[in-house]
């Protein structure tokens, strides 16, 4: 299909406050982006199959005052789930960036190791290392994957912000090896924290203590995709912290591209 | 005394208050017994009022008219200061004035829209609470208008860590928990409710150790056929209550903030309101939907006063009156009292004026985002208010003596300390020992501790953040810009200044002072300075010395403004920050917002390049009063620096022609520190060092040259081909050439003399401390 048939829903609730910025990017870039509210869903006044790409953007969905994304994860479960199913099996595209990637989570449909859809959360997204909410730009590179936006990203360190306090990826104790290994062999993960040299390093340019550096990464068949650094927030290179000094870089703008080049595709 | 309340109703408590019958000690006390806060003169009105009237008041009533009579809502004491100096700066960009927010023209198409507020007295009290509900507060006050907010700024005066804790009044909270409360506050609200933290100040001084200053600020944008009036002009309007339910939280805020603390004091916690963001972030969609579709017609934010306030000036300003019945205000507790319904101050509520036909609409939109909206009332054609709880009428008053309340010409006393100038004439200092002390001091460190726990970076558009330069060595920057528009290039440049240090010397230099300051930041973005809103923060106005201060300084913030053509849009008084009987130092906060043509021309504070060379524009004079070396000394000095607006204004313009003709690679205003702290700040963010010597800068002390803190002054960075036409658009003002950038190290020379050489990584370390 042609880009402007591609139609996104940018799923929110109260307390989803990055759907402007990610509109605005997926539009400019051609695409039919558009604001759905999950009641909006329940209530039947849209459809999810209507859709081939649902994005849920960053945020504090419903505040996150339990667990962050346990709420809405919660709402959905307890809603739209089958129809959430059904568009997973139909391998449409699912998204979550920083919130949505909680959400998803807590769903228990990333990291999506051995099943599509567990009933307990298979990972977590734990409060950072240093405690608290941080802010900043920070360095990644990607690995070989089977994410869509493998191609586009390219082969270098690049930067884009984060901003969160819940960001670190942790795997259960006793299967960590195993897991890890696993989604390493299935080609699971997009981009790992470095330092300026491409190094793995550990804090402050591991932002949040994430295991094996892990900033972003897909279910087995790379149709769910979970990241906490902001794409939309690296889109246009004004947006670049750097952009004062000469770097016009846009890596939120490679992996969208890379994410719709693979629906047009497809579908 | 109780023989002077009589029950109206057994179903539910409301009381005739026997108003006329008593003396002035019983009014006193009754004013006291009700939380009213109100003096005895203006019990005295209210008693010829109802005697006129030929009846008693109900309780409901009575806190009526105490709510929109206080100092906060009023403005009693400062309204004639404020007249004389600071409103009517004439300028055609001023869209709509005396509004809950100023709105500016920005082009053919848009406005924008904001205000600075104190929340000073609740986040002395309830430091989490009432921070948040500060930044929650402003959002409704931009959100009003009808504007989309953008951005939010926040200016935060605490005590010293180290402040002794047995200097603290008994039941004063140590500076530390209050400063911990506060910036967890704002970061919670503000993330939450995804609007960009992006400026501010962070001021630690001991004179603010009982009384925390918290000044919040908020930007929005708006397309100009959507602004919307903060009122009802015809009869027949539904009077709609948007958002929180109402609740106990906030009775008698207004009251509280309208006066002193006093030690072991016991301030009631119902005085400080709670704020959910979860409500309003839904709220904002909610409401700027119903704007989109222009299904509103007159809106204004319940903050302070409540229902109480808001009702009556939307009604006052459109010359109507109002029907209201109580019972249908949806409440967090089934047994609140009438009284307490009309004057509650609960967070997160708003009120829309809808017109029959819009009203269906409107309460489907609101029904998606999960937000209550619920129809309380109607205006009708008597310019009255009129309130019934279930079957009985409670309230039955004119709105204008409602808010007709008193204004004060308060006696002031002004301390010049100009006219016996002096200045203590100190040895020469250990130059290295005195560089570290000030890099190191809690007012000038690197603010990256507090500025990543707010996102500065959410909705996308924060073109220059607050921290720049390269990944992971970032500095602080001059202003933020915001890139308001999908489509457009245009950017808004914000930054926010004060400066005590130079107030508690001389209110009205200082005062100047802070103007220009904020002319210097947003100029070294490359922003052309539009306009401003002033929040002034005092101690007690019944003390002529402090009504004094407020003179001066508001006679120095209008000076300046007006040699620019800089209007105040909006405005906030916060009186009364005292403890004990003393005073905060006087603290005249800015919000100044600048215009950036193209954000891709944006100027930022870290050096581009090695071997550039670098100037200093205009000249440093022997003005140590202030200045945080001679503060930090205790040396004494009455010279604060003074401003030449002439030269300012002259310095401005050149300086911004070069910078459309792309001449300068980075620019920093030199203030807190002067051109040492400048200079480095420059250097930290590029990881780039330099070669100064400052044998060109007039004929003064080289520790002067180094750490006055004269105003309008600025470091640029040029490059070596582009000098000679920097020279020429600069031409009329007095340039300085320090030297070239390049290397690892800052090396200082004056003449022959070394002063100061240091190892960039070094100066990055001492910057770095957090204060403990």
């Amino acid at each position: 299909m042609k880009t402007e048939d591609i139609r996104i829903a940018l799923l929110r609730i109260e307390g989803t406050n990055c759907e402007d910025e990610s509109l605005n990017a997926l539009k400019s870039m051609g695409a039919r982006p558009e604001h759905v509210h999950l009641n909006e869903l329940i209530r039947k006044k849209r459809n999810l199959e209507d859709y081939q790409m649902l994005f849920i953007p960053g945020g504090f969905s419903a505040g996150d005052y339990i667990r962050a994304g346990i709420i809405f994860a919660a709402r959905i479960k307890a809603t739209i789930k089958n129809d959430l199913l059904k568009f997973i099996e139909d391998e449409k595209i699912v998204l979550g960036v920083c919130n949505g990637f909680q959400v998803l989570t807590e769903l228990g449909i990333l990291p999506g190791i051995e099943n599509l859809w567990e009933e307990h959360p298979g990972a977590v997204l734990a409060p950072n290392i240093s405690n608290k909410f941080e802010c900043r730009w920070i360095y990644l590179k990607k690995e070989r994957s089977v994410c869509p936006f493998n191609e586009t990203l390219p082969d270098k360190v690049f930067s884009m912000p984060i901003a969160h306090a819940e960001g670190r990826f942790m795997l259960p104790e006793n299967r960590e090896k195993y897991l890890l290994e696993k989604m390493i062999d299935n080609g699971q993960i997009a981009f790992r924290y470095v330092d300026r040299e491409g190094n793995f390093e550990g804090y402050p340019w591991n932002p949040n203590g994430s295991l094996y550096n892990i900033a972003g990464l897909c279910n087995m068949t790379g149709n769910v995709i979970g990241m906490m650094p902001h794409p939309e927030r690296a889109f246009f290179d004004f947006q670049n912290l750097e952009f004062w000094r000469g770097n016009s870089e846009t890596p939120g703008r490679y992996i969208f591209e890379g994410i719709l080049k693979h629906i047009s595709r497809k579908f | 005394m109780t023989d002077f309340y009589e029950r109206v109703d057994k179903r539910f408590p409301v009381f005739l208050i026997k108003i006329r019958d008593m003396n002035i000690k019983e009014l006193q006390k009754l004013s006291r017994d009700l939380g009213l806060s109100l003096n005895r003169d203006e019990m005295i009105r209210i008693r010829s009022y109802f005697r006129s009237l030929d009846r008693d008041p109900t309780d409901v009533e009575i806190q009526a008219i105490a709510q929109a009579w206080s100092e906060h809502c009023c403005y009693k004491s400062s309204k004639h200061v404020l007249k004389k100096y600071i409103i009517g700066i004439d300028s055609p960009k001023v869209f709509l004035t005396g509004e809950d927010a100023g709105v500016v023209e920005l082009d053919n198409d848009h406005v924008y829209v904001f205000k600075m507020e104190s929340h000073n007295h609740p986040s002395a009290v309830e430091p989490y609470g009432g921070a948040a509900t500060g930044v929650g507060g402003i959002i409704r006050d931009v959100l009003c208008m009808g504007a989309k907010p953008i951005a939010l700024v926040d200016s935060l005066f605490f005590g010293n860590f180290d402040y002794p804790e047995k200097r603290l009044p008994k039941g004063m909270k140590n500076p530390r928990f209050i400063f911990n409360g506060v910036i967890s506050g704002i970061r919670d609200y503000g993330n939450r409710v995804g609007i960009p933290t992006v400026s501010g100040i962070t001021y630690f001084d001991p004179g603010y150790a009982t009384n925390v200053l918290v000044n919040v600020g908020c930007v929005g944008v708006c397309r100009k056929e959507n602004v919307i009036r903060s009122m009802v002009n015809k009869p027949g309007v539904n009077l709609v209550l948007v958002g929180g339910k109402t609740g106990r939280d906030g009775i008698h805020g207004v009251n509280f903030a309208s006066r002193s603390f006093r030690s072991g004091e016991k301030v009631e916690k119902t005085a400080v309101q709670l704020g959910n963001p979860i409500i309003k972030e839904p709220l904002i969609h909610a409401v700027l939907e119903s704007v989109d579709k222009k299904l509103i017609h007159g809106m204004k934010d319940l903050g302070g006063g409540g229902l109480s306030s808001v009702v009556g000036e939307m009604v006052l300003a459109g010359n109507v009156g109002a029907e209201v019945h109580l019972e249908m205000i949806p409440l967090k507790e089934r047994d609140m009292a009438p009284w307490e319904i009309w004057i509650s101050e609960s967070q997160e509520r708003m009120m829309l004026a809808v017109e029959d036909d819009k009203l269906k609409e409107l309460l489907e939109i609101f029904d998606i985002w999960d937000v209550d909206a619920t129809v309380i009332g109607k205006t009708i054609e008597d310019e009255k208010l009129i309130l019934y709880y279930r079957d009985l009428k409670v309230m039955d008053l004119d709105t204008h003596f409602i808010t007709s309340g008193p204004v004060y010409c308060r006696p002031y006393r002004i301390e010049y300390p100009g006219m016996k100038s002096y200045q203590t004439i100190p040895p020469e200092p250990d130059y290295k020992k005195l560089f570290r002390n000030i890099l190191s001091s809690p007012n000038v460190t690197n603010k990256s501790y507090i500025i990543r726990q707010y996102d500065h970076e959410v909705k996308g558009s924060t073109v220059l953040k607050p921290l720049t330069g390269k990944l992971g060595l970032e500095t602080h920057s001059n202003s933020s810009v915001i890139k308001p528009f999908e489509n457009k290039n245009v950017g808004l440049a914000i930054t926010s200044t004060s400066n005590p240090r130079t107030m508690k010397i001389d209110p009205y230099r200082g005062s100047k002072g802070i103007v220009d300051e904020a002319i210097r930041n947003l100029v070294s973005s490359n922003a052309v300075p539009h306009s401003l809103a002033d929040n002034l923060n005092f101690g007690n106005p019944e003390d002529p010395s402090v009504m004094g201060q407020l003179y001066e300084a508001a006679r120095g913030l209008g000076e300046i403004a007006r040699y620019f053509d800089l209007p105040y849009v909006s405005g906030n008084v916060s009186l009364y920050n005292q403890t004990n009987r003393k005073s905060i130092p006087p603290t005249p906060t800015l919000m100044g917002i600048g215009v950036v043509k193209d954000i891709k021309s944006v100027v930022t504070v870290d050096i581009k390049k090695e071997n550039s060379v670098l100037y200093q524009i205009n000249p440093t004079f022997s003005e140590m009063g202030g200045s945080l070396y001679y503060d930090m000394y205790e040396y004494e000095s009455s010279v604060v620096p003074d401003v030449n607006a002439d030269m300012l204004k002259k310095a401005m313009e050149n300086l911004l022609s070069a910078m459309e003709k792309g001449l300068i690679l980075s620019c920093h205003d030199i203030s807190d520190g002067g051109l040492a702290i400048s200079l480095s700040e420059m250097a930290i963010g590029a990881d780039i060092g330099m070669d100064i010597n400052l044998a060109d800068i007039q004929n003064i002390r080289t520790d002067f040259k180094l750490f006055s803190e004269s105003n309008s002054r600025w470091v640029v960075e040029i490059d070596q081909k582009k000098e000679k036409e920097f020279l020429k658009i600069m031409e009329g003002t007095y340039v300085i050439r320090l030297g070239y950038t390049g290397g690892r190290e800052l090396t200082v020379k004056d003449g022959d003399r070394k002063i100061l050489s240091m190892d960039l990584e070094d100066i990055r370390n001492i910057w770095n401390t957090v204060p403990r």
